[in-house]
């Protein structure tokens, strides 16, 4: 079908108008980092500096454990996405294929733990991590993080699992499998996307967060996430914007490299030719 | 290759009972046909076999051995899924060799059976493709190649055929026939399609409601139904029946006195069988006159359809019945208001009693 010229026109408007409203964050961020203060504080605001200040970067790494930050937040992370894949994945089947007594009302009551604010977790948390003298480590992270990604991660991935026929398990179990080879062997390769997306949106859940690690971590600055770093920098009396917008941009780097590298097992259509 | 023997197998989901106890001997390279209306069991029944299912009670032997407890991958055995189930992620070649490679075969014999079975099926140009770019046939003959590559002790197919079109259906269903005498492995294959059963089978059974209705060679089941149910379900177009009263070998039909050459001592109501193709036009010892409602044309064939006062509809049909059916030979013209004369020959009846369906 061909486009008229309107539906072109309205087509790229729409494109062109979502864009800017996504990337507009962006180039702000990126515009208070190159700026002097006094730009900062100028109005009506600039919308490129005058003189862009490209050193900030150099200057904020060197002032600040950047490096040590981002690593300690992908420890985390990395540690979260883990944990709490290995448990969604097996919850989120065993939801999806075995029915159990009461099954769909557990699978329900997983979801209720979501619907708890994480503000209401903290303190329960807190308490059960110091008794375990665990608090001012990364595993505190991990395993709240945990907490928030899995029962969402478990709906996610027993939704995708639904759509793989388990005629293909079967096939396998035939084909001399255990039950456990043909989900490893058969239904795991298949679901990549989906396990790709899971990965992801739990990466990206434990990278943002901030209030666990600003009450666990606040008295271990050697464990530091970035986003407990950077709030740091806030003086109590000056605030340079500046310097906070490059360091952000450091932290954005990896959630940004993160997509490019699951960007190619995101696509969908996987199960293509298993039927008919 | 094996003889597999059921025994008493029957199967329930909690209080529903979807096979009723259930056995047959299946011989040594017999090809074996379950038939039936949708959910009468069929396939739970296959499943049950494959170790995907267990069975409530009885018991299974394949070959010399009792599996009923086996896992599916340890019974030896291969299925072909109605919906294929091919693995998506892997190659043509990779597909076929998948059982073997799950058996700890090793690569060189692996690639030496994969080959063989791809020529066999005519598969071997596509053996590096992945199954989304393979036509449904195709992907039906790599299913087929998974199955055989394996040399197992039988095949259990679950509607193969049911989602090709009309014409590779009946293209596949002789290639399959033909492979079966070539390789000569036990089959067990489900189908809802009596032709497919008729054509296919050395032996067929048939299933409803869990219950297995007949056992019987496929002439057998069109020449001596073991009740209604066999007797409208095998050969199209179907069965006509009728409703009548026996009293002392004679019964009144299509308007007429009619004694039976068979001596029965049934006596009260019965429901008379007689299939389309009894019934001629103007001759028999039996003739009667009728309006018919519709005349469909095959050519050299034509479809009468007509009432009759006595027509038995089965539960279910109100309504979308066209009545009764005469199947012709008659190449002219017929047109459609005009009176016949059907002729039938009263040997040809078939009568089953009207309360148990048994035949009489
Ligand atoms: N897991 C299950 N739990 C409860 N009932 C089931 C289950 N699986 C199948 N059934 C029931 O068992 C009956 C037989 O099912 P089956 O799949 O064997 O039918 P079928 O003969 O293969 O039909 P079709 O021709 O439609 O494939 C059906 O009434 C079905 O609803
Ligand atoms: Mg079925």
């Amino acid at each position: 079908m061909r486009r008229t010229f309107v539906q072109s026109l309205a087509l790229y408007a729409t494109v062109v108008f979502t864009l800017a409203m996504i990337l507009f964050p962006v180039y702000w961020l990126l515009v208070t980092a190159l700026s002097t203060t006094d730009e900062l504080y100028r109005l009506p605001p600039t919308f490129w500096p005058t003189d862009p200040q490209w050193d900030i970067f150099a200057r904020v790494w060197a002032a600040k454990p950047i490096l040590l930050w981002l690593w300690n937040s992908m420890l985390a992370a990395i540690g979260s996405v883990a944990l709490s894949m290995l448990v969604s994945v097996s919850a989120g089947y065993a939801l999806s294929r075995y029915s159990m007594r009461g099954g769909a009302t557990m699978g329900m009551f997983v979801l209720t733990a979501k619907m708890l604010p994480a503000t209401l977790l903290v303190i329960p948390l807190f308490s059960i991590f110091s008794s375990f003298g665990l608090i001012g480590s990364l595993w505190t992270l991990v395993l709240a993080h945990s907490t928030m990604i899995i029962p969402f991660a478990t709906w996610m991935l027993k939704g995708y699992f639904d759509t793989i026929p388990k005629e293909l398990e079967q096939a396998a179990m035939v084909d001399g499998c255990s039950p456990v080879g043909a989900m490893v062997r058969v239904v795991l390769p298949i679901a990549t996307p989906g396990l790709a997306a899971t990965a992801l949106y739990a990466f990206v859940l434990s990278w943002s967060d901030y209030a666990y690690a600003r009450t666990f971590l606040v008295n271990s600055p050697d464990n530091w996430t970035a986003n407990l770093g950077i709030t740091t920098m806030q003086g109590e009396y000056v605030t340079y914007w500046n310097d906070i917008s490059a360091a952000s941009v450091f932290i954005a780097l990896p959630i940004i490299a993160i997509y490019l590298f699951l960007e190619r097992y995101l696509v969908g259509g996987l199960t293509a030719g298993a039927e008919k | 290759m094996a003889n597999i023997s059921i025994r008493n197998v029957s199967k329930s989901y909690g209080a529903l009972n979807v096979l009723r106890p259930f056995s047959l001997e299946i011989e040594n390279g017999e090809f074996v046909v379950l038939v039936g209306p949708s959910g009468c069991g069929k396939s739970t029944m296959l499943k049950i076999l494959a170790g995907l299912e267990p069975a409530s009670e009885g018991q299974i032997i394949i070959g010399d051995r009792e599996v009923t407890d086996l896992a599916p991958g340890d019974r030896d055995i291969a299925m072909v899924f109605q919906n294929y189930a091919l693995y998506p992620h892997l190659t043509v070649r990779q597909n076929i060799g998948f059982g073997l490679k799950m058996r700890g075969t090793d690569k060189t014999e692996i690639d030496r059976r994969v080959d063989d079975a791809a020529r066999i099926l005519e598969v071997t140009p596509y053996l590096d493709r992945k199954p989304k770019d393979l036509s449904g046939g195709q992907r039906q003959r790599v299913a087929l190649g998974r199955a055989i590559v394996r040399q197992p002790q039988a095949f259990l197919m679950d509607e193969p055929l049911s989602n090709l079109d009309a014409k590779l259906r009946v293209h596949m269903r002789a290639e399959i026939g033909a492979l079966h005498k070539r390789i000569g492995v036990t089959t067990v294959y489900v189908t809802h399609d009596q032709v497919e059963a008729m054509t296919m089978a050395d032996r067929v059974v048939i299933m409803q409601g869990g219950i297995i209705q007949q056992i019987a060679a496929p002439d057998e089941l069109f020449n001596n139904p073991a009740n209604l149910f066999v007797a409208g379900f095998i050969g199209s177009p179907g069965m006509n029946f009728l409703n009548a009263d026996l009293r002392d070998g004679r019964l009144t039909a299509f308007g007429q006195q009619l004694t039976l050459p068979r001596a029965t001592s049934h006596q009260g109501p019965v429901v008379v069988g007689l299939r389309p193709e009894h019934l001629t036009l103007g001759e028999g010892s039996v003739t009667f006159g009728v309006r018919p409602t519709l005349v469909e044309s095959l050519g050299s064939e034509k479809y009468v359809y007509f009432g009759a006062e006595e027509a038995r509809i089965a539960d279910g049909e109100e309504g979308k019945s066209k009545g009764l059916i005469a199947r012709v030979s008659h190449s002219g013209n017929l047109p459609r208001d005009q009176e016949l004369r059907l002729g039938f020959d009263p040997g040809q009846l078939y009568l089953f009693d009207a309360k148990t369906g048994e035949r009489l």
